[in-house]
């Protein structure tokens, strides 16, 4: 029994950050209907710049979300607005976007693997060695700070959504796009900084993944396997549907990789993924209407 | 002097053909207009073109002296002139008052659109009572009214319709054609497209038929009523003159 | 389309104007940059000013070759098209002409032994084109982009490779079972993944290829990561080569013929239909579900039998060959580029990638830059030439008629 504990804590440790790294990509579909397959990429490519400040600075990984999260804001940002703002109207939008975002992904793979080589990586601060024990139970104490910062971020995240001016126009954007410009909402400008601040959590991502993970250049496409599965799972678009899906689905992975090996761990989303497309093809929390 | 003014209008969508081609209109302060036409004639296309939505390609629009073509869809609405889009367009997973709220977007005072949405709720008893419900979950009725008094929040001088009584069953359709007519005597000048032709023009002072692009019709609304081309053409030839406004 | 200009030429056939949407502009950029870098390794750095660091003398001689050679492929294409519609015989000649020489070349190197070097780029070619045409069916005919189509070849290689193993029956009987065995398994993914929509359904082919590779790295009967070792055929070395060469030839061959005939066919049409909007495809009556899972299937046949072949000629099968991001993106690209939804855009692609990255390979080396090579040569695509070299010449009525298969 008390194992069975253990794997859960083990799974929900893992669960914060998961979904920290698919709220990013489902506020994107939301809001835009991008499937931005180059989400994990940006995601690495933020790990190795915490990476790098560690090792050129010593700074804290934790604490390099301060520069990662505003920096992948205004990659975010410019990237859609020179891709994607001046072809939202284009009728093949959809696959066009998919292919765009996939090829970006391998140039950023690329570039990544000549300026850092493919040597696996990941940052090292103190408390990536410890883990915190209490009673028969433990938990990395990495793992503990990612799931506390991932949880902070996303509530933070759907409070804005919720509760300001311009989180509100993203909300309606994201439910009405057309009845948003009715309103007055500037739609274009609105996508823009919804692009940008998905990619700033996925900014926060790479800092909490250097330290929770080892990463290399092509990593991003084990990761974005998992993360298109806890969005598709969850509902694209929804914030509420990528935290329960990655608990969710992370403690599995846990049972999974306790009992029957961690290689194997893996392939509890992609089942997961093909089940709910048998079943609700628009996950748990999404809405029947595609976009 | 007119409020509204479109000046020999060209428009169309992204790289395809002129919907409207020269369309000229002149719509005087606190009259209701109503436009009829076949499928296909502009009138949504007019609508969005007036609304900031769609950049005309020709021809100028005027609004109270000042050209608002060529405008955004919010700096058209700053200038007093709010639309509700056919198909109700309200925020399907936001309440009845966050829909309201989102209605004053472009007013920054939270205060002032918290007391415009109470001045509402007074107008629309039924939109207070359901106010904390998702707007998905009211009726096809009830969310035309929350359509229109999501257009209301900004006090425009001007409203302009398409098609609200898509959908809904007579009963319900004359309600919110009675509200229109409420608005109409309060000053408010109304631009209104309809599909349902008769029912349309019986709310409205004045007639217009649109059709191919360019209008080929300006009357009081009575008159476009009763014309026998227009009968034929858009209302379905009668047999016997009309009973009452109420069949259908 | 009010935008199609003929491209202008004076009476000398000089200076070539670029009109607005000219497909020249884009091509001086890189053109103009390599210009420059060759100017500063020539000039400048001989010279004594500025010398010039040694990758940047290899891109820029790379870039410049290469930008040079498309850009006058395009330019001479319209004198090309000119000539093969004035002289009729060369629609069918022409191609009918290579074929016979692809039967030729094995002849010869049974003879003189020279042409090693080309029995094996061309059976890679063949393959490629497979895979290309293949892929055009479902993504271009039907317009569901698949992102993981490599799963028919790594599910043809091992089908054949493990039977092979197991009961000593060679891949080259065994090859169309395993064609078959892969446009099975494309009809039962497609029931399951083909009810959703455009983004959804390209999700589900990526998951469909990472969980693919788990399993096949995981599981003992496939040999896990090691991989699966098979015996070698037993040939001389110098025509070893050769059964491969003509049993990829056959299928290619057949692969594209099928192209050819769905093309020209009901199903095709319908196919088409779907891809411009489903929704009015069902209205009107055409029974997309059907349609949809029988080009999912279909487009995995043939790969699944160049997978067993190929697969037999490495004589030993792991899935990290097979099944990476770089083969997938490879197929998509070169589809793309020749044309997709065309019969001969995915072969004049793939036979054009194929010759460009021996071209930088041989410059460059490989190194990680190839991917990004190839993620911004897919991006330029997309973003410039989304109809592909086929579609794009067609639309200015240069399009040889020896290309023109639809």
């Amino acid at each position: 029994m008390i194992q069975v504990f253990q794997i859960v804590i083990l799974g929900l440790a893992l669960g914060g950050v998961y979904a920290l790294m698919s709220s990013g990509m489902t506020l994107i579909f939301g809001v835009m209907r991008i499937v931005n397959l180059a989400h994990s990429a940006f995601i690495v490519m933020a790990a190795y710049l915490a990476f790098w400040l560690f090792k050129a600075i010593n700074l804290d990984p934790t604490l390099s979300m301060a520069i990662t999260m505003p920096v992948m804001f205004l990659i975010g940002m410019a990237y859609y607005r020179i891709l994607f703002a001046s072809r939202a109207d284009n009728p093949r939008f959809v696959d066009i976007t998919v292919l765009i975002t996939f090829a970006t992904g391998l140039i950023i793979e690329g570039g990544l693997a000549f300026i850092f080589t493919g040597i696996y990586r990941t940052t090292t601060p103190e408390y990536a060695k410890t883990s915190y024990t209490f009673g028969p139970f433990f938990i990395p104490q990495s793992q503990l700070y990612a799931l506390i910062i991932s949880i902070v971020l996303i509530v933070g995240l759907w409070l804005f959504l919720r509760y300001t001016r311009i989180g509100n126009a993203i909300r309606a954007t994201m439910q009405n796009r057309n009845a948003a410009q009715v309103v007055g909402v500037n739609v274009r400008w609105i996508s823009t900084l919804s692009f940008g601040i998905g990619l700033a959590m996925a900014g926060a991502a790479g800092s909490l993944l250097s330290f929770v993970f080892t990463f290399y250049p092509a990593k991003h496409v084990a990761w974005i396997g998992m993360i298109l599965c806890l969005v598709v799972l969850g509902g694209m678009g929804s914030l509420v549907g990528a935290l329960v899906s990655s608990f969710l689905l992370a403690t599995a992975a846990s049972f999974v990789s306790f009992y029957l090996g961690a290689t194997w761990a893996p392939i509890t989303f992609y089942l997961a993924l093909f089940l709910i497309l048998l079943f609700r093809p628009q996950g748990l929390f999404g809405k029947k209407v595609e976009g | 002097m007119g409020t509204l003014i479109i000046d020999n209008v060209v428009a169309g969508y992204g790289s395809g053909p002129n919907i409207l081609k020269g369309l000229s209109l002149t719509v005087e302060s606190c009259q209701a207009y109503c436009i009829i036409g076949p499928n296909g004639a502009g009138k949504s296309t007019l609508i969005k073109v007036i609304a900031g939505l769609l950049k005309p390609r020709e021809g100028k629009i005027t609004f109270k002296g000042e050209v608002i073509s060529g405008l955004r869809a919010d700096q058209v609405l700053q200038r007093g002139l709010s639309y509700v889009p056919s198909d109700r367009s309200l925020f399907p997973d936001m309440t009845v008052k966050e829909n309201l709220r989102m209605g004053g977007y472009i007013l920054r005072d939270g205060r002032l659109v918290n007391r415009r949405i109470d001045e509402l709720f007074t107008m629309f008893p039924i939109l207070k009572e359901k106010s904390s419900q998702m707007a998905r979950t009211l009726s096809g009725g009830q969310q035309q009214l929350a359509s229109i008094a999501r257009a209301l929040v900004l006090k425009p001088e001007m409203i302009m319709l398409d098609e609200p009584s898509l959908g809904l069953s007579p009963k319900v359709a004359q309600q919110i054609f009675s509200t229109i007519t409420d608005l109409r005597k309060n000053g408010m000048t109304i631009l209104l497209v309809e599909q349902n032709a008769r029912k349309g023009l019986q709310n409205a002072d004045v007639g217009v038929v649109l059709d191919l692009g360019t209008n080929s019709f300006e009357r009081p609304a009575s008159e476009v009523l009763s014309d026998p081309r227009i009968q034929e053409l858009y209302l379905g030839k009668r047999r016997e003159p009309l009973a009452t406004e109420d069949q259908e | 389309m009010s935008d199609i200009s003929p491209v202008n030429s004076n009476e000398h056939g000089a200076m070539i104007k670029t009109e607005k949407n000219s497909p020249l502009k884009p091509f001086i950029i890189p053109v103009l940059i390599s210009m420059l870098f060759v100017v500063w390794k020539y000039v400048l750095s001989a010279n004594g000013i500025l010398k010039s660091p040694p990758w940047m003398e290899q891109w820029g001689e790379a870039m410049l070759i290469l930008g040079l050679g498309l850009w006058f492929l395009f330019l001479l294409t319209p004198y090309i098209t000119r000539f093969s519609k004035v002289n009729k015989w060369v629609k069918g000649g022409l191609p009918l002409l290579i074929l016979a020489v692809f039967l030729v070349i094995p002849l010869i190197q049974i003879k003189t032994g020279t042409l090693n070097y080309w029995l094996y780029m061309l059976t890679i070619c063949f393959m490629y084109i497979i895979w290309s045409s293949s892929w055009n069916i479902i993504g271009g005919y039907a317009g569901y982009i698949s992102l993981g189509h490599t799963v028919f070849i790594a599910i043809g290689a091992y089908f054949a490779g493990m039977i092979f193993v197991f009961w000593r029956i060679s891949p080259f009987i065994t090859a169309p079972v395993a064609g078959i065995v892969a446009m099975v398994s494309g009809l039962l993914f497609g029931l399951i993944a083909l009810r959703t929509r455009g983004s959804t359904f390209i999700i589900s082919t990526i998951a469909l290829v990472l969980l693919v590779a788990e399993i096949l790295d995981n599981w003992k009967l496939t040999g896990g990561v090691n991989g699966l070792a098979m015996p070698m055929i037993s040939l001389e070395g110098e025509i070893a080569k050769i059964p491969f060469y003509y049993y990829m030839l056959v299928i290619m061959v057949l692969c594209v013929l099928m192209t050819y005939f769905i093309q020209h066919s009901k199903f095709g049409l319908g196919l088409r239909a779907i891809s411009q909007d489903e929704i009015k495809a069902e209205v009107a009556g055409i029974p997309t579900r059907q349609y949809k899972i029988l080009a999912f299937g279909l487009s995995g046949m043939f790969i699944g039998m160049s997978g067993a072949i190929y697969g037999y000629s490495l004589t030993y099968l792991r899935p990290s060959i097979f099944l990476t991001v770089a083969i997938g993106t490879g197929i998509v690209l070169n589809t793309i580029l020749g044309g997709k939804g065309t019969v001969s855009g995915p072969v004049i692609g793939a036979a054009i990638m194929l010759a460009v990255n021996e071209f930088v390979v041989s410059k460059l080396g490989a190194t990680e830059l190839n991917i990004v090579v190839t993620g911004l040569i897919l991006m330029l695509v997309l973003l410039f030439f989304p109809e592909g070299i086929v579609g794009s010449l067609r639309n200015k009525g240069t399009l040889p008629t020896f290309l023109d298969w639809d």
